[in-house]
């Protein structure tokens, strides 16, 4: 019971703070879990842009490298007067360029006529420049890049559309993912001679501009309509360019929006599909392409996988769990601790309540404290009280009872009913350690004339000095007792020898022989005393008082006034026998 | 033990599969067909209709030149493409090469549909060897000129349209050497012009470059030629589509014409044959089966302006003058000069060895 109300109470509480603690926990660690992910979708949107910025920055470069030599005065002196010193001179610069530009597979100085023929170019074969001239020099008149760039407006850029370049003969750039921009040459009259015209390495650039981004990073890139331009799995670039179309949209289904360009950002948490395994999270922005060309727009991203994301998450959970365990043990210690403060008042009431039932013992309770405890400890206190005076009461009026039904009222000997049982005691322990005793049956001699002759108050006047006689004669380990009416017992405990049973039966016949005095008269008052003993004269209680009582009456036949031993009249027995 | 279960489950297996194939078309769950096709022969929808009712997954690859498909093919010895569309002309290529097998017919039930002509498949040159049918006549048309009809009032007769230096950088010409060289051969003459002479090349060689001079742009598939004749305003097509182009732009709401040639305009007829490596036959022949009803045929008309195999071509007229394609004499040196010329080359550095 007392551990009970304890350990539930402990339960209890132990119980309601985990589920507190864990709940704390674990709502803590999921809303850091989601702020994770909305700062990781955050830094990768910010990369995004980072990488879209210097993706515009390196095509202001282009554009600026292609004003710089399309401004060129040897651009036009080549277009216009075919002068071989200023072709040499710009294919300088361009291996210059192109040596500064690992980005650029090509640059070319086309001419309007001629059919588009290439008039100054600058391969890259390997990790050189080549400079490309006579026969090997090409017409281009028929690309995009070059009747788009003539239609444009002085300075102003084309963009081609990004493909795989299958031209033969471009090189280091052949099937090679690239962007090519040119800017047409003018004469002061606005008049377009030709273009120049830079190759760019899509790949080589987007190496470049990702370098910087963490390992874990995934770059994509997308045309317009969708169609990847760069993939982390190359085999899903430039699908359009093997039949099969690979789009941004099919694999991340969120971009939907950018292509049909109702937005120009998604973030979003990618679980399906390919990513069902191994999420990711993706940003994606669409860069409008702010020249003139065949791209309108492109769509980049960046993608990180879910699990980089959640190691801050995961490491946080364990740091929350480790905390939500600890408060958890200092939770259970502090319900212990709290469960026993309530119940020890309890537990100590109810001790102090059981020591009372069993023991009657007052035990101290608490009683100054204000609250409910302190009146119950104060009611116990007064009621302990009042309980123990009422038995106190009831103590000694049942000793006093005790003692009358145990004692005879005229001598205040012990009655026959306490001798007998005094009788069934001496003798067990008589036969368990082997030790003796007497039985001396005393009877007064002729007491029925003595009542008569002074009424029955003379009697007992004679039964009380006989019995203070007796008492004053024998020893404290002798039992004295009166058997009723004029008849008195007296057990000798462990007389060593038969001659001191009869020297104590003289002692005795002497003392009470002596006159007894009653109203101014002397009365002379005989006794005979019949004796048995243990074991010589039975081994049962009655047997014994039998004998005894033989031995009296015998000797009373015999005349009166002696004693007599029981096996003295011949009728000797072995206590065994009876 | 394992064995024996092993073998009672495959055993099991052949009894579901026999139990399927009838209703299924002998398709199970995983398999995967492979198909190689021009661009509007397998809708995404058609082919969706044909996954769910066979249970399969088809994976599409359109090329826009026959290089590129001979280069596709060629590549594993056909492992990698189940079945296929070519040309007939083409289709001897593949034939020579060992990569297709013979279709058997009493499995594509929907011949029975196809119109007479079509269902004499011996009377077709080029799809019969041996008593074996190696492809099953799709799709065909010829390959007119498209013209803008707002730039040209008059429609041409001749292909030498293409050349005219009228329309210098306003001509849109297919970026595929054989065609091409065949239409140099009927400029200069040549009855033949499926087999140029050795003499001949010089002369043909020019004649390309000079129509590269002339054009405006090369295409590939036909909706990148309907982009670059729309976006950069094409007075002239040579249609190597044919109709399927002239669909198309007119769909794009561009004002055109169509002409077929007086020197007779090539004509291609596109049949579907299985590789070598094709996985699934019932798969494969279950596919040639399904593009013979009625609804692909309907899209294809309908949505590609391309003839079918099983009603009349609306847009063939009796007196059009046609030269179907025949296997040319050495396509590997047509398709390597034609690399040279549309990357710009001159006659010399073209003709170099």
């Amino acid at each position: 019971m007392k551990f009970g109300i304890a350990a539930k109470l402990s339960l209890l509480l132990a119980g309601v703070s985990i589920l507190a603690s864990g709940l704390t926990g674990f709502y803590a660690y999921q809303a850091s879990r989601n702020m994770l992910i909305q700062s990781a979708k955050a830094e990768l949107l910010t990369a995004t842009d980072t990488v879209a910025r210097d993706i515009a920055r390196t095509r202001q470069e282009a554009s600026r490298n292609l004003l710089v030599l399309s401004s060129h005065p040897a651009a036009l002196a080549v277009l216009q007067n075919a002068s071989k010193a200023s072709e040499d001179q710009l294919a300088t610069l361009f291996t210059r360029v192109m040596i500064a530009n690992p980005g650029y597979f090509q640059i070319r100085l086309i001419s309007a006529n001629d059919s588009g023929l290439e008039r100054v170019r600058v391969d890259r074969e390997e990790d050189r420049t080549i400079r490309i001239s006579g026969d090997d020099l090409q017409e281009k008149g028929h690309f995009a890049y070059v009747s788009g760039a003539l239609q444009l407006p002085a300075g102003a850029t084309y963009l081609s559309r990004i493909v795989i370049n299958h031209e033969r003969g471009a090189h280091a750039g052949l099937e090679q993912p690239s962007a090519i921009l040119a800017t047409p040459v003018m004469d002061t009259h606005g008049q377009a001679w030709g273009v120049v015209v830079i190759n760019m390495d899509l790949n080589g650039v987007f190496t470049s501009l990702t370098a910087a981004l963490p390992k874990e990073y995934q770059l994509f890139l997308a045309n317009g309509s969708g169609d990847y331009l760069i993939h982390p799995d190359s085999s899903k670039a430039f699908g359009f360019d093997k039949g099969r179309r690979v789009l941004v949209q099919d694999e991340f289904s969120a971009t939907r929006a950018l292509i049909d360009g109702t937005v120009t950002k998604v973030l979003t948490e990618v679980t399906e599909g390919l990513y069902s395994e191994a999420p990711v999270v993706t940003a994606f922005v669409s860069v409008k392409v702010k020249i003139m060309g065949e791209e309108d727009r492109l769509i980049l991203g960046l993608s990180q996988p879910l699990s980089s994301v959640l190691v801050q998450a995961n490491a946080l959970g364990t740091v929350v769990l480790q905390l939500v365990m600890a408060l958890g043990l200092a939770c259970i210690v502090l319900a212990v601790l709290l469960a026993r403060a309530v119940t020890r008042p309890i537990n100590s009431m109810s001790a102090a309540v059981q020591q009372f039932a069993y023991a009657q013992q007052v035990a101290t309770l608490d009683i100054h404290r204000q609250d409910e405890i302190g009146v119950l400890a104060r009611s116990f206190n007064h009621m302990q009280d009042q309980i123990k005076q009422q038995l106190g009461a009831l103590q000694t009026s049942h000793l006093k009872l005790e003692h009358l039904a145990r004692h005879d009222v005229l001598t205040g000997l012990p009655n026959r009913r306490f001798f007998q049982e005094e009788l069934d005691h001496t003798l067990a322990r008589a036969q368990r350690n082997g030790e003796r005793f007497a039985l001396l049956f005393i009877d007064v001699d002729c007491f029925k004339s003595i009542n008569d002759g002074w009424g029955h108050e003379g009697g007992d006047t004679v039964l009380k000095v006989v019995a203070l006689r007796l008492r004053a004669a024998t020893r404290k380990v002798d039992t004295v007792a009166r058997m009723g009416g004029d008849e008195f017992v007296v057990l000798l405990d462990n007389p060593t020898h038969r001659d001191d049973i009869v020297t104590i039966a003289e002692k005795l016949l002497h003392s009470i022989r002596s006159p007894i005095e009653y109203r101014g008269h002397t009365l002379q008052v005989s006794f005979s005393i019949g004796i048995s003993q243990y074991p010589e004269d039975g081994s049962s209680v009655a047997e014994l008082m039998a004998r005894a009582d033989d031995a009296m009456y015998q000797i009373k036949a015999a005349g009166r006034n002696g004693f007599r031993f029981s096996n003295e009249i011949g009728r000797r027995t072995t206590p065994q026998q009876s | 033990m394992k064995k024996a279960f092993s073998v009672s489950l495959q055993w099991l297996r052949g009894l579901v599969l026999a139990a399927v194939l009838p209703m299924a078309l002998g398709a199970s769950a995983q398999d995967t067909l492979r198909v190689l096709a021009w661009p509007g022969y397998a809708d995404a929808d058609l082919v969706k209709v044909f996954e769910e009712r066979t249970g399969s997954k088809v994976e599409v690859t359109f090329i826009d030149s026959d290089e590129s498909m001979w280069q596709k093919l060629n590549k594993h010895q056909a492992e990698d493409f189940d079945v296929f569309a070519v040309n007939t002309a083409e289709l001897q290529r593949y034939i020579n090469a060992g990569l297709v097998v013979p279709v058997a017919t009493q499995a594509i039930p929907n011949l029975a549909h196809q119109l007479p002509r079509f269902r004499n498949l011996k009377k077709i040159p080029g799809l019969v060897h041996d008593n074996k049918v190696y492809a099953i006549p799709y799709t065909y048309s010829e390959m007119g000129l498209i013209y803008d009809r707002q730039q040209i009032k008059i429609a041409p007769t001749s292909i030498r349209a293409l050349w005219d230096p009228r329309y210098r950088g306003k001509v849109l010409l297919y970026n595929g050497g054989t065609h091409n060289f065949s239409l140099a051969a009927q400029i200069l003459g040549d009855p033949t012009p499926f087999h140029i002479d050795k003499e001949e090349w010089p002369a043909a060689v020019e004649q390309l470059i000079d129509l590269r001079r002339n054009a405006m742009a090369f295409y590939g598939q036909p909706d990148e030629s309907v982009e670059l004749f729309k976006s950069r305003h094409a007075a002239l097509m040579f249609a190597n589509y044919g109709s399927q182009q002239l669909q198309l732009l007119k769909t794009a709401g561009v004002d055109v014409g169509y002409a077929i040639v007086k020197e007779g305009a090539l004509a291609w007829m596109d049949c579907w044959a299985m590789t070598r490596g094709a996985k699934n036959t019932a798969l494969a022949q279950a596919w040639i089966n399904y593009f013979l009803e009625s609804e692909p045929g309907k899209a294809l008309m309908g949505r590609q302006g391309l003839a079918n195999t099983t009603s009349e071509s609306p847009s063939l007229r009796p007196q059009d003058q046609l030269k179907w394609l025949e296997p040319v004499e050495d396509v590997d040196r047509r398709e390597q000069l034609w690399g040279r010329i549309v990357a710009g080359d001159r006659a010399s550095k073209v003709l170099a060895p």
